[in-house]
C-alpha cells in the first residue's frame, strides 16, 4: 500500500522539498519521452529509416511491393523501408492525420486530384533537381502534367488511368452496325439502334450513363466536353468555363439520349455493361479487370476513341496517381533516392522497365506512366483491349488539377444529373455548377 | 497572513489536526475516485465538443497545424445559413427523413408492441422476428436492401411483376428514394422500439383496465384514457431517441444511395461528412455539426416540455 506518511519522511531526508518533488514528478514524462527521442535519433544516425504509405492493401498487391522494397533494402544495407497500407477511403485521413500528430511518412501514393490541397498546404518536399529532370524528361507531356501544380512537378507519376468508349462487339454484329461511332451524331444514332424495348420493358440499352459516383459522371462527360472543342477551367484557374457553348452541346447530347429512350442510367455495382444491358458506356483502363472477370468475355468487349463534335477531335480525360515525399520527412534526401530507383530503369539501361513498371503491370494490371516502362511491357500493354488506352495517352489530357477540384467536381456531378433526371435544362445546370466553382476557386486562390 | 513556525505547528490541539488530516483525505479520496470519470469526460466529451466550437469559428483542412488555422469568425456559419443551398437541401432532407421515420416507425412499433401484448399464438417468435432486424449491422441491411430494391434486377420488382403490378424505380427516382429508405429505415428500428413499448405496457397495472372494463369501457377507451396516458413516459423516450438517432442519420442513405439520386436522399450528416473529409472543409463541417447540435437540443427541450408528466 501507499504510504504518504513513508514518502513525506523519504523526501524531508533527501533535503527535496514537497513542491519540488511534484514538479520532478511532473517532469518525468517528459524528460523520459525525450530521452527516447534521443535514443531514436542516435539509432536513426546509424540506418535511415523510410516510412512509405499506399493504398495497395491486398495481398496480391502488398506481396510484390514488398519484394521490391526488400531488393532495394538488400542493395542498401543503411535504409529500412516500412510500408504502411490503408483502404483508399481512409488514405487522405491517414495522411492529415500523421501530419497533424506529427506521425507523418517520409513517402506518400497519393491521387493528383489532391495535389493543390497538399502543395497549398506545404505538405510535400519539391523534389530535387536530378529527380525533376527524370520527371520531365520520362513522362508523356499530358502525364507530367497531371503530377504539377503550378508549374511544378511534385512526385513521379505511378499507374495512369484514361477514358475511352467501350462497347459490345456482339450487340454491334447483331444491329448491323460495322463500326463504333466516332462522333456525337454517330453516337446518339448507333444508341438508338442498339437499343431493345423501351420503359420498363427495356431489356438492352443503347448506352450506359454511370451515375452516383463522381468520377463515374464527371470524367466521361468532360471526356465528351473536351472532343466537342470545349474547355472546363481557364488556364489561371480564375473561372469554370464548362457552362460556356461546347459544355451546353455535350449535356444536351445525354440528356436527348436519355429521352431518346436508349440509355440505362446504372450504378457501376449493376453491372449493366457486364451482364449485357448496355451496348456501350464510357470507362476507364482499370475497369478491364473486372470485364475480363464477367461472363461478357473480353474477346467480345471493343474499345474505340471518344466519339468527338463539330470541330472537335477526341480527347480522353487522364487521371494518374504519384508518389510524393513528406515535407517534415528527416529523411527526405534518402526518400528521393529510392524513388528514383524505383521508378527509374533498371541497372541504368535506357530500354529496362522501372521496378514499379514491374509491379504495376504484373501485380495491378495498370498502365504505368513512364514511356520506358510502357515500351517494355509491350507484351502486357499490347492486349487488345488495354493497347486503345495507352495509344489515347498521345492526346489524352489530365484531369483539371485545380484548387478544390474534389468540390467542383462534385457540384458538376449534381448538376449534370439534375439534367439526366429531367430536374433542369443544361444550360441552368452548367450555369449553376459554374457559378458554385467560380466561387470554390475564388475561395481557395484567395486563401 | 505570516506562516507558521513548527512551535505553531506543535501547540496546535492535535485532536483537530487529526480530524483535518481525515477530512482532507477524505476529500482527496473523493476526488480520485472521480477523477477517472472527469479525465474521460473531459477529454472525450467536453473537449472534442469544445474545440469543434473553436474550429467551427476557423478555416482548417487538417494539413496545416491547429495552431496556423485562420480566424474566420462567423463566416462559416454565415455562408451555410445564406449561401449553401446544399446545406439547405440536406437539412430538409434530414427532417423529412426525421419526421417520417419517427411518425411512422412509434406509430407502427406501438401498434405491434399492443398487439404482441396480448394472446396471441407464437407470441415469442413474433416478438424475436420483428427485433431481429435491429441487431443486424445498418451496413449489411443497407447491401442488402439496395439489392432487393434494385430497379433493374431487385426482388422487389420481380415480385411487382408476378403479380402483375407495375414496377418501380425505387432508389433511382427522384420521388421514390427517400420514402425507400425511410421505409428502409423503420424495417430496422420498429422491432427496438416494439419492445420498449412492450416492456411499458407490461408495466401499467392491470386492474386498472378491469376497473375500467367493470365502468364498461370499450378498448379505444382503455386505450385512450389508460394506456396512452400510462405510457406517456415511454412514448416521450422512444419519440425523443428515435428523433436523435433519425437526425443523425447517416450509414443507411450512404450505403444506399450514397445521397442520390441528385442529392435527394443526401443527409446533414453525409454533407458534413464529405465537407470534412473531402473537401477537407472541417471549419465549415464543424459549424455544421454546431448547428445539427443546436437543432437536437432545441427540438429535444421540445419534446421534453410537450410530453412530460403534468405536475
Amino acid at each position: 500500500m501507499f504510504d504518504s506518511n513513508q514518502t513525506s519522511t523519504a523526501i524531508s531526508r533527501t533535503g527535496i522539498s514537497r513542491r519540488r518533488f511534484a514538479q520532478g514528478m511532473a517532469a518525468t514524462p517528459f524528460a523520459l519521452g525525450a530521452a527516447a527521442k534521443g535514443f531514436r535519433a542516435t539509432r536513426a544516425q546509424d540506418k535511415v529509416k523510410l516510412v512509405l504509405l499506399t493504398h495497395w492493401g491486398t495481398q496480391e498487391q502488398k506481396e510484390p511491393l514488398d519484394a521490391i522494397l526488400a531488393e532495394y533494402t538488400a542493395a542498401n544495407p543503411n535504409v529500412e523501408i516500412e510500408h504502411q497500407t490503408v483502404a483508399f477511403d481512409e488514405l487522405l485521413n491517414r495522411i492529415s492525420t500523421g501530419q497533424l500528430g506529427g506521425d507523418a511518412p517520409d513517402i506518400y501514393h497519393f491521387y493528383n486530384l489532391w495535389l493543390p490541397d497538399f502543395a497549398a498546404s506545404e505538405l510535400l518536399s519539391t523534389p530535387p533537381e536530378d529527380v525533376n529532370a527524370d520527371i520531365t524528361a520520362s513522362y508523356a507531356e499530358g502525364t507530367v502534367g497531371g503530377a504539377s501544380f503550378n508549374g511544378q512537378a511534385w512526385g513521379y507519376p505511378t499507374e495512369v488511368n484514361d477514358y475511352q468508349l467501350i462497347y459490345n462487339k456482339t450487340m454491334f454484329q447483331e444491329a448491323g452496325i460495322e463500326a463504333p461511332p466516332s462522333t456525337f451524331a454517330e453516337l446518339r444514332e448507333h444508341a438508338k439502334a442498339l437499343t431493345k424495348g423501351s420503359g420498363d420493358n427495356l431489356t438492352q440499352a443503347g448506352i450506359m450513363f454511370l451515375q452516383g459516383w463522381d468520377s463515374g459522371v464527371v470524367h466521361p462527360w468532360t471526356s465528351l466536353l473536351w472532343s466537342n472543342g470545349g474547355q472546363y477551367v481557364a488556364d489561371d484557374y480564375s473561372a469554370a468555363l464548362f457552362n460556356e457553348q461546347p459544355g451546353i452541346d455535350t449535356l444536351q447530347l445525354q440528356a436527348d439520349i436519355i429521352s431518346d429512350g436508349s440509355a440505362i442510367l446504372s450504378l457501376l455495382e449493376d453491372a449493366d455493361f457486364e451482364s449485357g444491358r448496355a451496348a456501350m458506356t464510357i470507362m476507364a483502363n482499370w475497369w478491364g479487370a473486372t470485364l475480363r472477370a464477367s461472363d461478357l468475355g473480353i474477346e467480345n468487349v471493343g474499345v474505340a476513341p471518344i466519339p468527338h463534335g463539330d470541330g472537335g477531335t477526341s480527347t480522353a480525360v487522364q487521371y494518374e496517381w504519384l508518389w510524393g515525399v513528406s515535407n517534415v520527412s528527416q529523411n527526405a534526401e534518402a526518400a528521393w533516392a529510392f524513388l528514383k530507383w524505383l521508378n527509374g530503369p533498371r541497372d541504368g539501361a535506357a530500354d529496362a522497365s522501372s521496378p514499379m513498371g514491374d509491379f504495376l503491370t504484373s501485380a495491378l494490371n495498370a498502365i504505368p506512366g513512364r514511356t520506358s516502362d510502357q515500351a517494355a511491357h509491350t507484351d502486357v500493354l499490347g492486349d487488345p483491349f488495354v493497347k486503345p488506352f495507352v495509344d489515347a495517352f498521345a492526346s489524352a489530357r489530365s484531369e483539371p488539377i485545380i484548387p478544390g477540384a474534389q468540390e467542383i467536381k462534385t457540384a458538376l456531378q449534381t448538376q449534370i444529373e439534375s439534367v439526366w433526371f429531367g430536374q433542369k435544362d443544361a444550360a441552368e445546370a452548367l450555369n449553376q455548377a459554374a457559378e458554385e466553382a467560380n466561387r470554390i476557386l475564388k475561395e481557395k486562390m484567395g486563401s | 497572513m505570516g506562516a507558521m513556525t513548527a512551535t505553531d505547528r506543535a501547540i496546535v490541539r492535535p485532536g483537530r489536526e487529526h480530524t483535518r488530516r481525515r477530512v482532507n483525505r477524505r476529500v482527496l479520496a473523493g476526488y480520485g475516485f472521480v477523477m477517472p470519470a472527469v479525465i474521460l469526460l473531459v477529454f472525450f466529451a467536453l473537449g472534442p465538443f469544445l474545440f469543434t466550437i473553436w474550429v467551427s469559428i476557423h478555416s482548417w483542412n487538417m494539413l496545416t497545424p491547429v495552431a496556423e488555422m485562420p480566424f474566420e469568425g462567423l463566416t462559416n456559419y454565415r455562408y451555410l445559413v445564406n449561401d449553401d443551398p446544399l446545406f439547405r437541401e440536406t437539412f430538409g432532407n434530414t427532417i423529412y427523413f426525421a419526421v417520417g421515420n419517427v411518425g411512422v416507425s412509434v406509430v407502427l412499433a406501438l401498434g405491434v408492441a399492443l398487439i404482441l401484448n396480448g394472446q396471441v399464438k407464437l407470441r415469442a417468435f413474433w416478438r424475436a422476428a420483428f427485433f431481429m432486424p435491429y441487431v443486424t449491422a445498418p451496413v449489411a441491411i443497407a447491401i442488402v436492401w439496395r439489392n432487393i430494391l434494385d430497379s433493374n434486377w431487385g426482388m422487389l420488382n420481380g415480385l411487382l411483376d408476378r403479380v402483375g403490378l407495375p414496377q418501380q424505380p425505387f432508389l433511382d427516382s427522384l420521388e421514390q428514394a427517400m420514402p425507400s429508405v425511410i421505409g428502409v429505415a423503420i424495417w430496422h428500428g420498429v422491432g427496438y422500439y416494439m419492445i420498449i413499448f412492450l416492456a411499458g405496457l407490461q408495466a401499467i397495472p392491470h386492474d386498472l383496465y378491469e376497473a375500467a372494463r367493470l365502468d364498461g369501457a370499450g378498448a379505444w377507451k382503455l386505450f385512450w384514457s389508460i394506456t396512452l396516458p400510462l405510457l406517456r413516459p415511454t412514448l416521450l423516450f422512444v419519440i425523443v431517441v428515435n428523433t436523435l438517432a433519425s437526425l443523425q442519420v447517416f450509414d443507411l442513405p450512404f450505403v444506399l444511395t450514397d445521397g442520390g439520386p441528385v442529392n435527394e436522399t443526401n443527409t446533414l450528416v453525409m454533407y458534413m461528412y464529405d465537407t470534412a473529409f473531402r473537401f477537407l472543409r472541417m471549419g465549415r463541417a464543424t459549424a455544421m455539426a454546431v448547428m445539427l447540435f443546436a437543432v437536437i437540443f432545441v427540438m429535444t427541450m421540445i419534446q421534453l416540455r410537450l410530453l412530460r408528466e403534468k405536475e
